[in-house]
Order: structure tokens, then sequence, then C-alpha cells
């Protein structure tokens, strides 16, 4: 849905802080509407704390990330470079989803393959970018027609470790991701096909893993489709 | 009434849902254009309520789909979308051929408001 005007006069940078907003204005509204129908009912408030809890901890997950991504790439904040085990940091990036994913009724699975190698990255960074990313994986999955499971996988390729996440979906075709570029802040939805909504965690993660030399590419692993960055393996660690 | 309501979003369907519920309607839910379509056909809606920005195909896709059908030709339908009034270019084209009876931009309706424009639909339901 493209929108009136074009919007053409926004830079990249006002395009990620409007995809955000409009992102953000989302859980945001879920909140209020929660609160609405909790007003006077306390056994009703009571049940939908939980719901209430998760949506303002994703809400605030996505706020970080964006931030941390501005301060990284202002040189505010320094990149900490470090061997990561990309199998741990998805199990940690599974651990923050579960909670959003269980209010969607959306599985999270995990498949890391054998020996996968550490990574030279900051790990901070890219949880940051993979929780942005799994956020709407997650919402995706939710609005499928036949909803199924959001998959965080990595792998070895002869260019580095593919990490990322995916789903049993083709609506992410081999050109989505670039036209979805092409049209953020200018389109409401600028990943139609796969999702309703802004998708800025998409471009949020992407942002993310730039400063980290990588950046998301569609990709594709057996029957699943899927977003992932190709990690530079850490020579450091590559005897263990 | 019985409506049926077309909301990607899992969480604010459940409370949109429940505050039609609390006042009287009975609904069914629906994702995505294609599964209301499916609800529409088992489950003969009073009125819709419905999201423009549906993954796959959207709200519009849906609605002319919809209005191709005799059956559903005259159910009236309430837009309830994230899309502000003012970057909808359309909106007459919505009314006037696709039998939209409101629009409602959804940051600034409370449920209140939403459930008030549903009860509006209730005596047109008679004049078809």
């Amino acid at each position: 849905m493209q929108r009136v005007g074009d919007g053409g006069s926004l830079n990249a940078q006002e395009q990620l802080f409007l995809s955000v907003a409009e992102q953000l204005s989302r859980p945001l509204l879920a909140l209020s509407r929660l609160g609405e129908l909790a007003a006077g009912d306390p056994a009703l408030a009571a049940e939908q704390w939980p719901v209430v809890h998760t949506l303002a901890e994703s809400s605030l997950q996505l706020v970080e990330s964006y931030a941390l991504g501005l301060r990284v790439q202002g040189k505010v904040m320094p990149l900490a470079l470090e061997p990561v085990t990309v199998s741990s940091l998805l199990y940690d990036t599974a651990e923050q989803l579960k909670p959003l994913a269980r209010q969607y009724g959306v599985e999270l699975e995990i498949d890391t393959g054998p020996r996968t190698l550490p990574v030279l990255a900051d790990r901070a960074v890219l949880q940051a970018a993979f929780e942005s990313l799994g956020q709407v994986f997650v919402a995706a999955q939710a609005e499928a027609e036949t909803p199924g499971s959001v998959r965080l996988m990595a792998h070895r390729s002869r260019y580095g470790v593919v990490a990322g996440l995916y789903g049993d979906t083709a609506r992410l075709g081999a050109d989505s991701l670039r036209r979805a570029h092409l049209v953020r802040g200018r389109a409401r939805q600028p990943f139609q096909q796969f999702v309703s909504g802004p998708a800025a965690g998409v471009f949020v993660a992407d942002n993310l893993l730039r400063t980290l030399e990588a950046h998301l590419h569609v990709a594709r692993y057996h029957h699943l489709n899927g977003l992932a960055a190709t990690l530079r393996p850490s020579h450091q660690l590559q005897l263990i | 009434m019985h409506i049926l309501l077309i909301e990607p979003d899992a969480l604010q369907a459940r409370a949109y849902a429940a505050a039609l519920e609390q006042a009287g309607h009975t609904v069914a839910r629906a994702a995505g254009a294609q599964s209301a379509v499916h609800a529409a056909d088992e489950q003969a809606p009073d009125a819709a309520v419905l999201e423009l920005q549906l993954s796959g195909h959207n709200g519009v896709e849906f609605l002319y789909e919809f209005r191709s059908y005799p059956e559903w030709l005259h159910v009236p339908v309430i837009l309830h979308t994230f899309v502000p009034p003012d970057e909808l270019a359309f909106a007459a084209t919505l009314k006037s051929e696709l039998g939209v009876r409101r629009i409602l931009y959804k940051s600034a309706t409370k449920l209140a408001d939403l459930c008030a424009a549903v009860l509006e639909l209730a005596p047109a339901k008679g004049v078809r």
C-alpha cells in the first residue's frame, strides 16, 4: 500500500525512524485497548497482565535495538568484537522471543547444525539484530493463513557462518528484501507478502548487521525461506 | 449482529472481539483475506470490520472479492485501520464503489467508538 505523496523527501535514517515509530504504535495501541477493556474488570486485568508485560518488553527491545544501531553507527559506542558462539547466541535470542511467540501462538525452533564456527562480532549488537528480526517473523507467522513455526538457524557456508531466521513460507521471494529496502518509508507495508505492518525490525536488524560488516539477505535452506546474514568466522577459536 | 472481524494482529483482535462481544454481538475472527472469505462463507456475517493492511492480499483486494458475491454485496463494512485518513486517497472509492460505511483511524478510535460505529449499522441491516 503506497503512501499518498510518496514520502520521497525522507532520508534513509528518517525512513527507518518512521518505520520504527509506526511499528511501535501497534503494541502501544494494543496496550491502550487492553487497558480500556480491563478498566473496571479486575479479573480481566489480571488475565491480560502477561500480554501487557510481553508487549511492553518487545517494544522496549525494538527501541533499544534502534538506539544501539544509532550509537554504534555514530561511533558513540565502540564495537566490542569478540569470538561469539552462534548456537549459544541463537538460544539466548529464542529465550528472549519466547514470551512474544507464546502470546501469538507461534513455535520457535533452533537448528544450529554440528560444529558451527564461532564468529567475530559484538555479541550485544548481533543478538539485538536477531531479536528485532525475530519479532517480525513471529508476527508474520501468526498472520499466516496456515501458521507455522519460526526456526533460528545457523550453518556453515564457503563464505562464513550463515545465521538467520526461517519459516515455512514461500512469501519471502528472491527480490523481496531488495524491494522492501526500496519502498521503506514510502510504503506502509514494505514486506506486504510477508507481514502486514512496517516490518521495522527487519531494517533495524539490517542496520545493526551492517555495523558488523554483514547484511541481511534472503536465504533458502532446504524447504525453508528466511532472512539471514553471513558472518565472518573467528579464526582465533577455530581449533576448539 | 454477527460481525466478521478481519484483523491481522491476534492481540488487537482479541481486544476488539471482546469489546464487541461485551456490546452484545457475536464475532468471527480472520487474520487475512483468504480466511475472511472462508469465514464469511461459513458464517454469513451481518457486518464486517476490516483492517486494510493485511499480509498477502490487502484489504482493498479483499473488498473487491467480497463484493463480487451477490450475497455479500450489501453487507456493511467498517474500515478500522492504521492508515491515517490523509493517506487514504481512495477513500471516496471505498465508500462509493465498495460499500464502506465508516473509516475509523485505529489510533484515534476507542473501543467504545468502534462499538458505537457497529451499532449504527444495525438499523441499516433491514434496508437492503
